[in-house]
């Protein structure tokens, strides 16, 4: 029963990961949407949001911080995200996992400063508070920032924009077939799992099933290794000689400039303020 | 029809698989300038290894192949000018689109071949916008290729192919596991490429489009060498021929008011 109960986790686990594969992967639901994060040209997108992030690093004020908040939730309306949705994805576990790292921090033994509450021994200080506070805060800013992004961008369309970080055309490419073949990929796994079952048809070991899955991996790999000398075949027969080219197609309107001037001034004010409070 | 430009020629063409398959074992063929040629054979017959030999993605073990009155072998690719020209001129459909679409959208896809042979961006946004036209495919290009049919992959695999203008036009199974209307498509898009001067060579075992993509064919016996070639005609009324090299079969089979036995030319063709 142990046995069979194992195998019921093999099949699980497997079923688990390639459904988050899909889900996480394949999803653009959001990125479809017709919303104001979605009109911005990638690009201005992705150096916009670079900046963002730029700016809740540099800041040291838990109220800018707090307005780059709101600001995120802001956009997720006006892009059409559910701010439930957005809330979900961007404030519960993340920071939770946080909280239990920076837990100590709040303090005195770490951070030494005025007390604000006792607990015996255990004294929390402002100071430590107030960098738990900051942290989290960076934390759940940056976030929600890489959320906006990932959620309001088709993932092929974020890897051609990497390209204006200067990420080598051969890198972007690599990373738009690892994208494209995974779902292939996905698929066989799935298929392959539904063959076995069809055959097997009752539970089995888990030592079988653990054998089972070894085989269907080493096969995998060799398909992969075929797909791949095949592929190249077909990139060779379209011409390609070691250095791809990409098609350039996006077109800055005034509307991603005046984004990209306001994510600068939000940039430049967290830089300001830091100054400021020195 | 002699004198036009000979494109491919072969001669005692031999290629193993992995050095020790035999795929080839002594083809000659010789194809010329805007010929309409079907290869047709059983399975395993081969017929994809010529095409891939034609294509210069390999090279045979022995014997030789001639593009363009130029010998292929792997040093003449290191060539960049007669590579760019060749792959400029030849156009390959593989047999699995899953192969050919690798980028991550149909439109990257389109453009992935006349981007790399250097055509001017304005070009090829004018070629992507006549091709999807012309392909029924308007809709299809911010789509990644795993979320299209078999039908629409092997379209936009076509697309993609001709996009590069080639003047040969090689397919290797074009409308197998197709929908009969998918199928009636794939043949128009092959029949219209030939109309405009292009020279196609097509392998397939749908017998039953045969007559319309190919003037000439060059069958594949079981020797894996070229068992009999001439026009499309001749070759697809000896049936004898046919059903010898598993091109045809004949079964009994049941209408509402009768049974009856007659040659097939693929599973679905039943009437």
């Amino acid at each position: 029963m142990a046995g069979v109960k194992g195998s019921a986790f093999i099949e699980r686990s497997m079923l688990s990961v390639l459904l988050f594969l899909k889900e996480s992967i394949f999803a653009e639901e959001y990125a479809l949407k017709k919303g104001f994060l979605q009109a911005i040209d990638p690009r201005i997108k992705l150096a916009s949001f670079l900046l963002l992030l730029c700016a809740a690093i540099a800041t040291t004020d838990v109220i800018f911080l707090a307005g780059m908040y709101g600001l995120c939730l802001c956009l997720a309306v006006s892009s059409g995200i559910e701010l439930l949705a957005f809330l979900k994805r961007t404030c519960l576990f993340v920071p939770l996992f946080s909280v239990c790292i920076v837990f100590p921090a709040l303090f005195g033994t770490f951070s030494p400063g005025e007390p604000v509450l006792a607990f015996g021994v255990f004294v929390i200080t402002r100071q430590g508070l107030m960098s738990v506070t900051l942290l989290l805060g960076r934390i759940i800013v940056s976030v929600s920032l890489a959320a906006l992004l990932n959620m309001t961008t088709r993932h092929t369309v974020l890897l051609r924009v990497l390209r204006i970080v200067k990420i080598p055309q051969i890198f972007v490419l690599t990373l738009g077939m690892c994208y494209r073949y995974i779902f292939l990929f996905v698929e066989i796994i799935e298929n392959t799992y539904l063959a076995i079952k069809s055959r097997i048809g009752s539970p089995i070991h888990y030592r079988r099933g653990q054998r089972i899955v070894g085989v269907s991996i080493a096969n995998l790999c060799q398909r992969s290794f075929e797909l791949n000398q095949q592929v190249y075949s077909a990139m060779l027969s379209r011409g390609y000689r070691g250095e791809p080219r990409q098609l350039d197609e996006y077109r800055v309107r005034p509307v991603d400039w005046v984004w990209a001037c306001c994510a600068a001034c939000v940039c430049a004010l967290a830089v300001y303020v830091t100054i400021l409070r020195r | 029809m002699n004198a036009k430009e000979v494109i491919f020629e072969t001669r005692d063409l031999h290629y193993a698989y992995l050095g020790k398959f035999p795929a080839l074992c002594g083809v000659d063929m010789r194809i010329r300038q805007g010929e309409k040629i079907a290869i047709i054979g059983a399975n395993g017959s081969g017929k994809s290894s010529l095409l891939k030999i034609l294509d210069g993605l390999i090279f045979p073990d022995r014997g030789d192949i001639f593009a363009f009155g130029t010998r292929l072998h792997e040093d003449v690719f290191c060539d960049e000018d007669f590579s760019q020209a060749f792959r400029s001129r030849v156009g390959f459909v593989f047999q699995d689109p899953d192969v050919q679409l690798f980028c991550p959208t149909v439109r990257e896809d389109i453009a992935f071949g006349p981007l790399q042979l250097g055509v001017a961006p304005d070009e090829i946004k004018r070629r992507i916008g006549e091709l999807v036209r012309d392909f029924g495919i308007e809709e299809l290009l911010d789509r990644s290729p795993y979320q299209l049919s078999v039908g629409e992959k092997r379209k936009v695999a076509i697309a993609s192919t001709l996009a590069v203008a080639p003047r040969v036009l090689i397919l290797d199974e074009p409308t197998a596991g197709l929908d009969p209307a998918t199928m009636r498509h794939i043949v128009d898009i092959i029949t219209k490429a030939h109309e405009e001067g292009k020279t196609v060579v097509t392998a397939t075992h749908d017998m039953h489009i045969v007559q319309e993509i190919a003037d000439t064919i060059y069958c594949f016996g079981h020797d894996k060498k070229i068992a009999r070639y001439g026009p499309a005609q001749e070759i697809l009324e000896d049936r004898q021929f046919l059903e010898a090299h598993n091109l045809v079969h004949t079964h009994r089979h049941r209408h509402p008011d009768s049974v009856h036995t007659h040659p097939h030319d693929h599973a679905e063709h039943h009437h």
